[in-house]
C-alpha cells in the first residue's frame, strides 16, 4: 500500500511525468526565468511612457516615481538571490553615485525578496539609492503594456519627459550603462 | 446494354484510342510529379507512413523527454555516456518535436488532404447523381431473390418503385427495371473524419503558437502575479511575447491536505485543498477559489491547476554582525513519497563576515527508526528540520545563476557543528561567530501549472466532428436495390432483386435486403386475375 | 470514504467462482470437440445455383476462403459431416434472402445453426456454463465498485477484471446471435488464463483512489476504453483463429498436407471470421477514439494540458495508429486477408503494452498499477 501511496503521489505531485515535473518545480532551478539579454534602444520620442509607479521602499519609507519627472531615472529590477543581478550591483552603485551630481536618478525595484535580505543586500553592495519592494509584482505588472521586464535582471533608462528610451536585459556593464544615460540625458525634456 | 460492375473506374484496354503498346515517351518533370503525388495520396503511402507515425512515437515513450522530464534526460546521459549523444543527434530525446517525426505526419497529413479534397469536390458534384442502370443478370449479386407475382411487368416494377421511395432510396428506372442506391452520407461521414483531423493538426498548431506554459510555486502567505519575472518556467508558443500575458493575480491563503490515517493506504493522500484569493487584472474585485486536483481555476482564459504541493520550513538567520540577514520560508522538495521527506538548501549570501549557506532535510512526522531520523507520516506531525552548515562563498556574486535548490559547495567549508534536528523554534549557534540559524515554522507551497492554450476549443470540436464522421463511415451503409420484372416462360410475372453493399463494415445488410426482399414479395403479390389493375393488391 | 472489506471480500469470491466456471466452460466446449455427435447435413446438390461473384472482400463473399474447396457431397457419417455443411454455410452466406433456401442457413456463421442442427450437448452446457460464469463476473464487479464507492475499474487489476468481463459479454453476444459455438474453446481459454493471472500477479486490494483520480471522468474516460479493450480482445481472438483457418484452406486448396482437419471443418470459414474480427474492430475504434479524446479532456482538468505524450498517452496513440492501418489496408489491394489480420495483431499487441506494459514498465503520470 505504500506503493499505492506512492503511485497517487506521484500522480498528484506529477512526479515524473509532466512539465510539471518531479517536484522540482523549475527546470532548472533558478526560481525566474531568464530573459534572453539584449538590448533594445527607442528613438528619442518614441518609447512608451514609463507607468507611474509607487510603493514602499526596502528599509522603510516610501517613493513615487512620478517625482522623478524632469529627471533621467535608470530603473533596475533585481533580486538579492539572482546571480547576474549581484554581479552587476557593483556597477550600478558606482553608477549611481557618479552620476547623482547631473541630476540623474536610479531606483530599484526588489522582486520576490523578504525585507531581511532585501536590506542586507543593499547594506551588503552599499548600494546608494532607494529600491521598491515588490514582492507581490504588482509593480512589474503595471509595466505589462509598456516594455516588460522580460526577465531580471532587467534595466530601463527613462528620458526626462517620462519616456523609456532603453531596456536592457541582462545584467549590464559600467560602459554599457554609461552610454545608455548619456544618450538619455541628452535628449531634450 | 452491357453488363457492368459497379466500379466507376473502367481499365483502358488496348485499342481504345491510347498511341499503341510501343515504346512510351520519357515522362517529364509534370509526368513525374503527377507520378508522386499519384503515389503519395495513394493508400499504399498513406499506410506505410501510418506505420512509421507509430513506429517514430515508439522511441519517444520508451527514452526519457526532454520536454517532459529533463531530470531523467540528464540521468541518461550520465548512465550511457556514449550512446546518448548519439541519440541526441537523431533528436530521440525530443522525438515529438524531432524533424523527422514532423516529416512524417506532415506528409501523412499532405497525402491525407490530397486524396480527401478531390473527393470532397466529387461527392459534391455527384450529390445529385442518380444510381446506375440495373445489371442484366441480378442472379450475380451477392445478395439476390427472385419472386414471381401475378401483375404485369409494368405494375409490378411500379409496386416496387413505391416500396423502394417509401424505405427513402434514390431511384432511377428505366425499360423494365429500377435502380435504388441509399447511403450517400457515409461517404459524407468518412471525408468529415479525415477533414476533421486535419482541422486537428491545425487546431494544435494554433494552440503551440499563440499559447503558453507556465510554472509557478507559491507558499502560503504569499501572492505573485502573471509576469515573465514572476514565474519559475514559462514556455512561450512562438508568437507569444510577455506582453500578452494575462495580467492576474493570485495569492495562496493557506493549503491543506489530509492523509488517511489508518488501514492499508494509511499514508495515502485523500484530498488536496489551496485556498486561493485572486484578481483577473489589477484593480478586479477579488474572488476566493478552493483550488483542488481536477478542478482548475479559470481565469480570463487561463487555467490554472494544482500540480504538487510540499514544505517550506522557515528560518530566521543572524549574521556574525548580529543583524537579522534572513527570515523566509524556504521550499524543500519532497524526495520520498510515503513521508514527504524534503530536501533544500538555504543560500545568505548578504551575510557578514562569512556568507553561509545550509543543506538538509525536513522531516514532517520524525521518528527514530533505528538510529536514523525518518520521516514516517506526510503530515506535520513532529515535523523537524536537519541541517549541515557552510561558510565561505556561495559562488552567487559571478558566473552563471545558480539553481535555487542546489548548494555549490565548491568554495564553501564545512562548519563543525554537532549534528542535532532541530523542532520548531530551536536554534544552531554556528561556531568562529558565523551566526545563528533558528527553525522559527513551517509552511506549505503549492506548484501551480499555468497554461493558455487558445487552440483548446477548436481541437476539442474537430475532435468531435471527428467522431461523428467516425460513426458516421461505420454504421452508414452505402447500398444499391435492383429490380426487374419481366415476363417469364410460364406467363407469370418474374420479379429479380439483387442488393450489393458497396461498403458495409458494422455488417447487417443480409439482413436489409433480406427484409426489402420480403416487402417487395409483399407489395408485389397480385391477385389470380393477372389483368387486374395492381394497386388495390398492394399492402 | 472507508472501504468495505468484506464487500471487497466479497467480490473477490465471485469472482473465483467466474474463473472456476469459466475453467469448466473450456472443458465443455473442449470435450465437445473430442465427443460431440453430429447429425449429417443435407447433400450439398440442394443448395441453390446463385453463387456470388464476391464484389467487396469480406461483405459474406466466401470466394476469400478456402473452404469452397472442402469438397460436398456424400461423406462418411462420423467424420464431422462438415464438408456438406461447409459450402452449405457458404451458399447459405452468399445466396442471403432467397424463397428457395432457408433462411436460417443464410445468417448462420456455423454448423449447428442449419435447421434442423441442434448443439450439441456438451456445446449447451459450455454456453450455460459461460453464461453463468458471466453472471458471477457481472456481480462480482459490482460488488467491489459498492465496495470502494466509486466504478469499479480504478486500479490494473480492477481494469482487468473489467475487460474480461466485456470480452466474454461480447463474446457470448456473438454465440447467440451468430452461434459460431466452436470458437468456444479458443476464446474461453485465453479468458481463463488472463483473469487467472489478474488474480493472482496482480491483484490490489480495494483501496479508495488518489485525489489525481477523483473524477467524473474516470467513468466516463476509463469505461470506455474498457469496452474498447474489451473488444478488441475478441478481434484478436479471431484474428488468430483466421490465421489459422486461412492457412489451413490455402494448404487444402494447393492439396499440400494438413492436420486438425476436423476442427477447422467445425469453424466457420476463414473470410467469416476475417469478417467478423473486422466487425469487432470497427465497433471498437469509434469507442476507443472516444476514450482517447474522454481522456483527453480529463488530463486537461487534471494535468493541464490535453496531450503531453505521456508513455501511455503515446502508446493509446500507436494504438490507434496500427488499427487505423487495419482499417485502410483491408480497403487496399494486396493487404486484405492475412496481412491485415496480422496488423490486427500488432495493433493488440501494442494495446496490451499501453494498458499493462507501459505501467509495469516505464512511470509517468499514468502509473496505477499498485505494483511494487
Amino acid at each position: 500500500m505504500a506503493v499505492l501511496a506512492a503511485a497517487a503521489a506521484l500522480a498528484v505531485a506529477g512526479c515524473a511525468g509532466g512539465s510539471i515535473a518531479a517536484n522540482t518545480p523549475a527546470s532548472n532551478g533558478q526560481s525566474f526565468v531568464a530573459g534572453s539579454p539584449g538590448t533594445t534602444v527607442f528613438k528619442a520620442g518614441a518609447g512608451p511612457l514609463a507607468p507611474a509607479v509607487a510603493g514602499p521602499v526596502v528599509g522603510g519609507g516610501k517613493l513615487s516615481l512620478a517625482a522623478y519627472r524632469g529627471h533621467v531615472v535608470v530603473l533596475n529590477f533585481w533580486g538579492s538571490w539572482c546571480t547576474p543581478c549581484r554581479e552587476e550591483a557593483p556597477d550600478l552603485a558606482k553608477l549611481a553615485s557618479d552620476f547623482t551630481a547631473s541630476g540623474v536618478r536610479f531606483v530599484g525595484i526588489d522582486i520576490r525578496d523578504s525585507p531581511p535580505s532585501a536590506e542586507a543586500f543593499t547594506s551588503d553592495f552599499r548600494i546608494g539609492y532607494p529600491s521598491l519592494s515588490d514582492p507581490g509584482d504588482n509593480l512589474a505588472l503595471n509595466f505589462r503594456s509598456t516594455v516588460p521586464p522580460a526577465g531580471i535582471p532587467t534595466t530601463l533608462v527613462i528620458a526626462r519627459s517620462g519616456r523609456i528610451t532603453a531596456r536592457v536585459i541582462g545584467g549590464v556593464t559600467y560602459t554599457g550603462l554609461k552610454s545608455l544615460i548619456q544618450r538619455a540625458a541628452a535628449q531634450p525634456g | 446494354m452491357t453488363e457492368t460492375r459497379t466500379s466507376p473506374v473502367s481499365a483502358p484496354t488496348p485499342g481504345d484510342g491510347s498511341p499503341g503498346t510501343g515504346a512510351l515517351s520519357p515522362l517529364g518533370i509534370t509526368g513525374w510529379s503527377r507520378w508522386g503525388w499519384r503515389q503519395l495520396t495513394s493508400m499504399r503511402t498513406a499506410l506505410v507512413l501510418l506505420f512509421l507515425l507509430a513506429l517514430g512515437s515508439v522511441p519517444g515513450s520508451l527514452l526519457p523527454q526532454q520536454g517532459i522530464d529533463p531530470a531523467a534526460v540528464q540521468q541518461y546521459y550520465t548512465s550511457h555516456p556514449a550512446l546518448a549523444p548519439w541519440l541526441a543527434r537523431l533528436s530521440l530525446f525530443n522525438v515529438f518535436a524531432a524533424p523527422w517525426f514532423a516529416a512524417i505526419y506532415l506528409l501523412l497529413f499532405v497525402s491525407l488532404a490530397g486524396c480527401v479534397v478531390p473527393r470532397a469536390f466529387r461527392l459534391a458534384r455527384s450529390a445529385r447523381a442518380l444510381p446506375p442502370p440495373a445489371p442484366r443478370n441480378l442472379g450475380r449479386l451477392p445478395q439476390a431473390a427472385r419472386h414471381q407475382t401475378a401483375l404485369e411487368p409494368a405494375a409490378a416494377l411500379a409496386a416496387a418503385t413505391a416500396v423502394l421511395r417509401q424505405h427513402k432510396f434514390r431511384l432511377r428506372t428505366g425499360d423494365g427495371w429500377v435502380s435504388a442506391e441509399k447511403g450517400y452520407r457515409r461517404e459524407l461521414g468518412n471525408l468529415l473524419f479525415h477533414l476533421a483531423l486535419l482541422a486537428l493538426l491545425g487546431a494544435v498548431g494554433l494552440g503551440g503558437m499563440f499559447g503558453y506554459k507556465a510554472n509557478r510555486l507559491l507558499v502560503s502567505g504569499t501572492s505573485f502575479a502573471n509576469t515573465v519575472t514572476a514565474l519559475d518556467e514559462f514556455h512561450p508558443g512562438r508568437l507569444v511575447s510577455s506582453a500578452d500575458l494575462q495580467p492576474f493575480t493570485i495569492a495562496l491563503n493557506r493549503f491543506t491536505a489530509s492523509y488517511v490515517t489508518s488501514g492499508p493506504d494509511r499514508g495515502q493522500p485523500s484530498d488536496f485543498d489551496a485556498y486561493l484569493s485572486y484578481s483577473a487584472q489589477p484593480g478586479s474585485p477579488v474572488h476566493r477559489d478552493d483550488l483542488r486536483v481536477n478542478h482548475p481555476l479559470n481565469l480570463d482564459g487561463v487555467k490554472v491547476y494544482l500540480i504538487g504541493h510540499g514544505y517550506a520550513p522557515v528560518f530566521k538567520i543572524t549574521d556574525g554582525t548580529g543583524k537579522v540577514v534572513f527570515n523566509q520560508p524556504v521550499p524543500f522538495i519532497a524526495v520520498n513519497t510515503a513521508g514527504l521527506t524534503s530536501e533544500g538548501v538555504i543560500k545568505v549570501p548578504d551575510a557578514r563576515p562569512y556568507q553561509l549557506g545550509f543543506a538538509g532535510v525536513f522531516l514532517p512526522t520524525a521518528v527514530d527508526v533505528g538510529g536514523t531520523l525518518e520521516s514516517v507520516f506526510p503530515a506535520p506531525i513532529a515535523p523537524r528540520v536537519s541541517l549541515v552548515s557552510y561558510k565561505g562563498n556561495l559562488g552567487m556574486d559571478s558566473g552563471p545563476p545558480q539553481s535555487v535548490y542546489q548548494l555549490n559547495t565548491a568554495g564553501l567549508t564545512r562548519l563543525p557543528v554537532a549534528p542535532r534536528p532541530l523542532a520548531v523554534g530551536q536554534s544552531i549557534k554556528l561556531p568562529g561567530g558565523a551566526g545563528t540559524l533558528t527553525f522559527t515554522g513551517y509552511r506549505q507551497w503549492i506548484s501551480l501549472a499555468i497554461t493558455y492554450d487558445p487552440g483548446q476549443v477548436p481541437a476539442l470540436i474537430a475532435g468531435l466532428a471527428a467522431l461523428a464522421g467516425l460513426l458516421l463511415s461505420f454504421f452508414i451503409r452505402r447500398r444499391r436495390m435492383f429490380v426487374r420484372a419481366y415476363a417469364g416462360p410460364d406467363g407469370r410475372t418474374v420479379l429479380d432483386v439483387g442488393g450489393l453493399a458497396r461498403s458495409d463494415p458494422a455488417g447487417g445488410f443480409e439482413e436489409e435486403f433480406a427484409g426489402l426482399a420480403d416487402a417487395l414479395r409483399a407489395a408485389c403479390a397480385g391477385s389470380s386475375t393477372p389483368t387486374t389493375t395492381p394497386q388495390g393488391e398492394r399492402d | 470514504m472507508v472501504v468495505n472489506q468484506g464487500l471487497s471480500h466479497l467480490s473477490d469470491q465471485f469472482l473465483i467462482v467466474t474463473v472456476a466456471l469459466y475453467s469448466l466452460a473450456v472443458l465443455a466446449f473442449a470435450a465437445d470437440f473430442a465427443f460431440g455427435r453430429r447429425s449429417p447435413a443435407p447433400a450439398a446438390a440442394e443448395v441453390p445455383e446463385l453463387v456470388p461473384a464476391g464484389v467487396s472482400a469480406g461483405a459474406g463473399a466466401p470466394g476469400a476462403g478456402g473452404s469452397g474447396a472442402v469438397a460436398p457431397g456424400a461423406v462418411a457419417p462420423g467424420s464431422g459431416a462438415a464438408d456438406g455443411a461447409a459450402s452449405g454455410v457458404d451458399g447459405g452466406a452468399a445466396s442471403g434472402a432467397d424463397g428457395g433456401v432457408d433462411r436460417g442457413a443464410a445468417r448462420g456463421l456455423s454448423r449447428g445453426s442449419q435447421a434442423g442442427q441442434p448443439a450439441g450437448l456438451w456445446v449447451r452446457a459450455g454456453i450455460s456454463v459461460t453464461a453463468l460464469g458471466l453472471a458471477a463476473h457481472i456481480v462480482g464487479v459490482i460488488i467491489r465498485g459498492f465496495a470502494v464507492h466509486r466504478v469499479p475499474w480504478g486500479d490494473m487489476y480492477e481494469f482487468v477484471i473489467a475487460v474480461s468481463c466485456v470480452a466474454v459479454l461480447f463474446f457470448l453476444g456473438l454465440m447467440i446471435k451468430y452461434r459460431p459455438y466452436y470458437l468456444g474453446l479458443f476464446f474461453m481459454a485465453p479468458i481463463v488464463i488472463i483473469m487467472g493471472l489478474a488474480q493472482t500477479v496482480i491483484y490490489t486490494p480495494a483501496g479508495p483512489l488518489v485525489p489525481a483520480l477523483n473524477s467524473y471522468w474516470l467513468a466516463i474516460h476509463v469505461t470506455a476504453i474498457t469496452l474498447a479493450s474489451g473488444t478488441y480482445v475478441v478481434g484478436a481472438v479471431l484474428a488468430v483463429v483466421y490465421l489459422f483457418a486461412e492457412r489451413h484452406a490455402r494448404r487444402v486448396a494447393a492439396g499440400l498436407p494438413v492436420r486438425n482437419t476436423e476442427v477447422f471443418r467445425l469453424l466457420p470459414s476463414a473470410a467469416r471470421i476475417d469478417q467478423f474480427a473486422y466487425r469487432t474492430v470497427v465497433f471498437a475504434f469509434p469507442l476507443w477514439t472516444f476514450g482517447i479524446m474522454a481522456g483527453a479532456i480529463w488530463a486537461d482538468q487534471a494535468w493541464g494540458r490535453y496531450w503531453g505524450w505521456d508513455p501511455t498517452e503515446t502508446w493509446a496513440f500507436i494504438t490507434w495508429v496500427v488499427y487505423a492501418g487495419f482499417l485502410h489496408a483491408r480497403v487496399t489491394a494486396g493487404w486484405r486477408g492475412r496481412r491485415a489480420a496480422y496488423i490486427q495483431l500488432v495493433g493488440f499487441g501494442c494495446l496490451l503494452f499501453n494498458l499493462l506494459g507501459v505501467s509495469i514498465f516505464i512511470t509517468g503520470l499514468h502509473s496505477y498499477a499498485g505494483l511494487s
